[in-house]
């Protein structure tokens, strides 16, 4: 974890509301990995008071980026930043994807702002790890055309990237995960064992909970990051409360099984199977 | 010039007055990567209960103008895991380790003690009496009062009752949510506190318009941060006027400016809380902040500031 003055070296609008920024920050950039995270104070003033947390969407040896949808206080202010003006970055912060070296198919799954982490997933395989492209599946999910992200960028990957758009401007009309349904059912473990796959999903809960449903039916490991309210980031102030599966506090007692995990710590990356939804 | 920062809480002895405030600065370890935790005047450790707490459900937090709510419920692990996980690193530190508990009833803050009182490693006891996010219970709905921070027969009860067990400093922490502040610490002194900790947060809502519901998921909650300031500074200087135990000022505290309002205002040392979450080398920062002032100011000895405040009245 670092705690940095970082330049802007870019920041620009990549689609209607959405902005892309990057930062000049090596020691974050080199330790990062694919689904963690990090604070930035979008301002010096009191108000707002807060850092906001963004995923990484590239980080090299040099920057990071960040891909950022405004939608209140902290990135309307980021959005009328200019290039060589400096912001405080720490990270990188919390629990990321895990790496697994098993699969033959990863299965990417995204929605919204939910994307950027798996493109850094995406090129961290590719890049890092060596994976084959061809085993890679992305499924890209978006109100309609111009909100989809990254679209282009995971292409020039080399990846089969599948797209769904709630109005169907673009590729299927509907949801992402109707798409992931198709493929899972190919792969999932139950159905055809001598391919084993890897489910990544990152976007909003509903999404995210379907995905979780499906790699459970199809008993296909899945990993989600979930998106909680934080103040700190790294796990001194508690409020980032995730439910997961736990262990009873008192014998007898009736309440369920489960316990509040430290989000930017113990996630925002969890196996799927962990999470208990309301 | 060689600055001179020593404070003295009941028998403790500070190198510096600044502290981390409960429950904003993790058990410590979250920071050893980005401070030199050697550096602090103490440390107030996350509160401490004699069980385990999950904590309350989701929303937890929310940002309001230069401030914030919280309602964590006191997620903590429970006084044995906390002995078993969390003290043995604390204790490593080498710097004051005070650790803040609470109890639903007299009873339990006793029984809670009581099992700390057979372990080393620590130095002190913040009496945590002003949570606003757990619901108390037994002897404290004897009163209406919602917290025992809210009335000055529970401070003594539970004060007294902790002082016959302890020759450990035993500080109070009060609430902010009373008429009377000055009565509350008065209370605290007169049953053997060595010091008041004051404040903690304010009881205070958020409402989510469109939804017609609360933002959080405990419907109220805590406020801190920076707005809360200038009512933490008019208390810490109105306890000051009221009692002789020292008194360990909080509330709002970013910068090494604010701290010196808290100090001049009669607070023997100061916590920061909040600030630790924008900046987690906040505390330090301050430490040094409040070097430069002294040697600006040419002023030797931290205790020629402490209660020095200048008024007419
Ligand atoms: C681990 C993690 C990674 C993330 N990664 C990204 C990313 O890569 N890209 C990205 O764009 N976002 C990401 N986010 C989300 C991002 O952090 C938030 O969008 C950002 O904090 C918003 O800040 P803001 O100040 O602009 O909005 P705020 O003003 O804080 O408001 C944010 C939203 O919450 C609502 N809101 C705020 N306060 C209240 C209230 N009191 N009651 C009800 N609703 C309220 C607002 O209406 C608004 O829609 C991530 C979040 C997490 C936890
Ligand atoms: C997230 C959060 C958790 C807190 N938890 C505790 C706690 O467990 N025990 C306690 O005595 N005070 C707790 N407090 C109160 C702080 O210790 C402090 O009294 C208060 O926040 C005012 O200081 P500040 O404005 O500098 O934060 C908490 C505050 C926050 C913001
Ligand atoms: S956001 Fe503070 S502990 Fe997670």
């Amino acid at each position: 974890m670092h705690r940095k003055r970082c330049l802007i070296v870019e920041n620009k609008k990549t689609a209607p509301g959405h902005w892309v920024m990057k930062l000049r920050c090596p020691e974050i950039a080199r330790a990062a990995a694919p689904g963690q995270f990090v604070q930035i104070l979008c301002a010096d003033t009191l108000d707002p008071l807060l850092p906001r947390p963004f995923s990484f969407l590239t980080a090299d040896s040099k920057d990071i980026s960040i891909l950022y949808q405004v939608v209140g206080k902290g990135t309307k202010i980021l959005a009328a930043l200019k290039r060589g003006e400096n912001l405080w970055v720490l990270g990188p912060l919390g629990n990321g994807f895990s790496i697994c070296h098993l699969s033959t198919d990863y299965l990417l799954v995204g929605g919204g702002v939910g994307i950027p982490p798996l493109y850094h997933l995406a090129r961290t395989f590719i890049h890092k790890n060596k994976y084959s492209p061809a085993d890679i599946h992305v499924f890209l999910g978006a109100r309609n055309k111009s909100l989809l992200l990254c679209e282009k960028d995971f292409k020039k990957l080399g990846v089969s990237v599948y797209v769904a758009t709630d109005d169907g401007s673009k590729g299927h009309k509907g949801f992402v995960t109707e798409l992931l349904l198709d493929r899972t059912a190919s792969v999932g473990r139950k159905v055809y064992r001598t391919r084993s796959a890897n489910i990544y999903a990152c976007g909003p809960t509903p999404m995210l909970k379907t995905v979780s449903a499906l790699a459970q039916k199809y008993d296909i490991p899945c990993e989600v990051s979930v998106e909680v309210p934080m103040a700190c980031g790294f796990g001194a102030c508690l409020g980032c409360a995730v439910k997961v599966r736990g262990w009873k506090l008192e014998a007898g007692s009736k309440a369920p099984n489960c316990r509040f995990a430290i989000g930017c710590v113990e996630g925002p990356v969890f196996q799927a199977k962990e999470l208990v939804w309301d | 010039m060689g600055l001179n920062l020593e404070t003295t809480i009941g028998r403790l002895k500070l190198k510096n007055p600044v502290l981390v405030a409960s429950g904003t600065f993790g058990h410590a370890r979250e920071f050893e990567k980005i401070i030199d935790l050697k550096r602090l005047g103490g440390i107030v450790t996350k509160t401490i209960t004699l069980k385990p707490r999950l904590g309350n459900p989701p929303v937890r937090i929310v940002e309001t103008p230069a401030g914030m709510l919280n309602a964590i419920g006191l997620q903590n692990p429970g006084v044995e895991k906390f002995i078993g996980e969390k003290l043995p690193y604390l204790r490593k530190i080498g710097i004051p380790i005070i650790v803040s508990v609470m109890g639903h009833s007299v009873e339990e803050f006793v029984k809670v003690v009581g099992r700390l009182e057979s372990e080393k490693g620590f130095d002190g006891y913040e009496l945590n009496l002003s949570c606003p996010n757990v619901r108390y219970g037994a002897s404290a709905t004897k009163t209406s009062a919602r917290m025992f921070a809210h009335d000055a027969v529970m401070i003594k009860e539970v004060v007294s009752a902790v002082r016959k067990m302890t020759q450990k400093t035993l500080i109070a922490k009060l609430g902010p949510d009373v008429s009377d502040i000055g009565a509350m610490a008065l209370a605290a002194e007169e049953a053997g506190a060595d010091a008041v900790s004051l404040i903690n947060t304010f009881v205070a809502m958020a409402i989510d318009v469109e939804k017609r519901r609360p933002v959080l998921g405990n419907i109220t909650g805590g406020l801190s941060g920076p707005c809360v300031r200038p009512i933490a500074v008019r208390m810490t200087w109105e306890v000051h006027k009221r009692v002789k135990i020292p008194l360990l000022g909080m509330g709002g505290i970013m910068d090494a400016r604010d701290a010196l309002e808290f100090l001049i205002a009669g607070a023997s040392a100061i916590q920061v809380g909040t600030a630790n979450f924008m900046n987690p080398r906040a505390s330090v920062e301050i430490l040094e902040g409040l070097r430069a002032f002294m040697k600006k100011e040419k002023i030797g000895r931290i205790q020629n500031l402490i209660g020095s405040l200048n008024s007419d009245e």
